[in-house]
């Protein structure tokens, strides 16, 4: 790659060259990164003296139910999104590889993830319109089909809104892990299947044997992913239902902001901050350690 | 009978596929039939399309989504020239030089890529305050350069290391200095990867969500996301030009997914991936 002849003597060059990155990362990604961190065993007061107060922040979060109840909240979350939101995707790119002709391989492919090409932002709002309690699709479809009773106020109720909250995008199809499974069964070498068809496997004998554990890798690799996303969820929560009704929809990032941008407990919520990180951190490595292991 | 079992399993997986897609695709049919009705047509025809078409609505929604839009092509664009300056020539150098500290260095960026945004959101609103920068443009591009230039850095030095060494030993050979061989050779070579992480940096504009809402204030240097949600707020009932506005906020996507989807799904895939 180098050529070790030619540069045996230091290309000072290079230094001057990675000086303007990381002049800008230390201001804007170590030092905020960092200055959070010191910051959670102080009361924050932004433009003000902060005292210093040990453990505090931290002995305030583990008395905080709001906190752990939002913990319980994206648990669900992460069941759901590993469970439902995989099963749909998963049948999608069965079907599509079950396809014979590629033309419409095609055709289904571009149809199913076209929804990706619009923002996340207008999806969450096109599925708050859905769930309008007196105008939306869902009220209007229950009620032109005469189950009137049926029709609720889904993201109004506590019951309700946190299953509505992950409804939005039904079904699901236009996503990370409908990719994944897809590029994982195109890549399945057709001898195989070939094989599988001359021993008389049948087609859900095939998808045991062969489809799932040709997707095992992937399917690691969806789940840490999906851990590390339900940690930062957030934003479906704050359009829809600004965590509630009654806290019912409360997840760890909006817990956070709340505690800086209303309680203006800005040391407290950069506790949270930290905790959410080192969460992240911890699967991450613990993901990477656990693959590592693997290739060895 | 008449049936193959291939043609059988086609329409069968055909039907089924039509209805997942049906149903994915049916919000946006929805807003497009939607943008076009004024409030009565709304209520009249709510599952078909109606005639005449309302274009005025888009007009109406042009007036508030319009200024949404000129911020993010804004920020979008001043973040990509900024990511543009300093990403590829530093994975240039981490690609195709030795020297002390390059594995810690670049150690230092990759791991950027642990610390998702949210969890810095406090302490770098706090940083912008003490700057003085909140409420303006510039603290919109920052983070979008910050961001894209780690993840820039580590997929661009990927990228430059597997190009093969010859193509640069013949210039090398003619006296070329590590300036030509990057502004000559890499650049030009590298544009592909250039493009996906440009492409990266317009979605991440187009999907930051809380980052605008927090640190600005003048509704005109709302980017899409925030200003959407604001928008939405507005025009609460006014459901033609409510849905004109979401079609407008989504076209830009739209158009580079068309001509650009391979790309498109790549920066999608890359971006979960490294944890955006």
């Amino acid at each position: 790659m180098t050529s070790t002849k030619a540069r045996r003597r230091i290309p000072w060059g290079v230094y001057l060259v990675l000086l303007p990155t990381f002049a800008l990362l230390a201001a804007f990604a170590y030092y905020p990164a960092l200055n959070g961190m010191v910051h959670s065993f102080f009361e924050w007061r932004p433009g003000f003296a902060s005292p210093f107060v040990g453990l505090e922040n931290y002995r305030t979060m583990l008395g905080d139910d709001l906190w752990w109840a939002s913990f319980r909240n994206i648990g669900i979350i992460f069941l759901w999104a590993v469970t439902l939101m995989w099963v749909f995707p998963l049948l999608a790119a069965e079907l599509v590889m079950s396809l014979s002709s590629e033309r419409l391989r095609f055709v289904f492919r571009t149809l199913l993830i076209l929804p990706l090409a619009f923002p996340a932002v207008v999806n969450v709002l096109l599925w708050q319109f859905m769930y309008d309690p007196r105008d939306g699709v869902i009220n209007s479809l229950l009620r032109a089909v005469g189950l009137d009773g049926l029709a609720g106020n889904w993201i109004g109720d506590p019951s309700t809104a946190l299953v509505a909250l992950m409804t939005i995008g039904f079904p699901w199809v236009a996503s990370l892990p409908f990719l994944v499974f897809l590029s994982a069964l195109q890549n399945v070498p057709v001898e195989i299947y070939q094989a599988a068809e001359v021993d008389g496997a049948g087609r859900l004998r095939r998808f045991w044997s062969i489809d799932l554990p040709m997707m095992f890798r992937d399917v690691k690799l969806l789940f840490v992913l999906a851990v590390i996303s339900v940690l930062q969820y957030g934003m479906q929560a704050h359009i829809m239902t600004g965590g509630g009704p009654d806290n019912a929809t409360q997840v760890p990032v909006l817990r956070m902001l709340d505690a800086a941008f209303l309680d203006t407990s800005w040391g407290y919520a950069a506790t949270l901050g930290t905790v959410l990180f080192a969460m992240t951190l911890v699967v991450s490595v613990v993901a990477l350690l656990a693959g590592r292991k693997k290739e060895v | 009978m008449g049936m193959s079992r291939t043609r059988r399993i086609n329409l069968v997986s055909g039907a089924v596929l039509s209805v997942l897609a049906f149903a994915g695709l049916f919000p946006y049919l929805f807003m497009v039939a939607a943008s076009v009705k004024d409030n009565d047509q709304f209520f009249a025809s709510y599952w078909s399309p109606a005639w005449p078409v309302h274009l005025d609505n888009y007009a109406a929604a042009w007036e508030q989504v319009g200024p949404y839009l000129f911020t993010s092509f804004v920020v979008a664009g001043l973040a990509i020239v900024g990511t543009m300056v300093l990403a590829p020539a530093a994975a240039f150098v981490f690609a195709r030089y030795r020297f002390p500290g390059r594995n810690v260095l670049f150690g230092l960026v990759a791991a950027l890529l642990m610390v998702p945004s949210i969890t810095s959101l406090i302490p770098l609103f706090v940083l912008m305050r003490d700057l003085g920068i909140l409420d303006s443009r510039l603290v919109l591009i920052v983070p979008h350069v910050t961001a894209n230039t780690v993840f820039g850095i580590v997929v661009m030095r990927t990228y430059m290391a597997q190009i093969p060494e010859e193509i640069f030993e013949a210039a090398r050979v003619d006296g070329a200095g590590g300036i030509r061989l990057f502004t000559g050779f890499m650049l030009p070579l590298a544009r592909p990867v250039i493009g996906t992480v440009a492409l990266m940096t317009v979605l991440g504009v187009w999907n930051d969500y809380f980052w605008p809402l927090l640190t600005v204030q003048t509704d005109a240097y709302r980017t899409i996301p925030a200003g959407l949600a604001f928008f939405a707020n507005q025009n609460a009932q006014q459901w033609g030009p409510l849905f004109a506005g979401y079609v407008l906020a989504s076209l830009p996507l739209v158009v580079l997914f068309t001509f650009l989807s391979k790309w498109f799904l790549a920066g999608i895939q890359g971006g979960i991936v490294s944890g955006k």
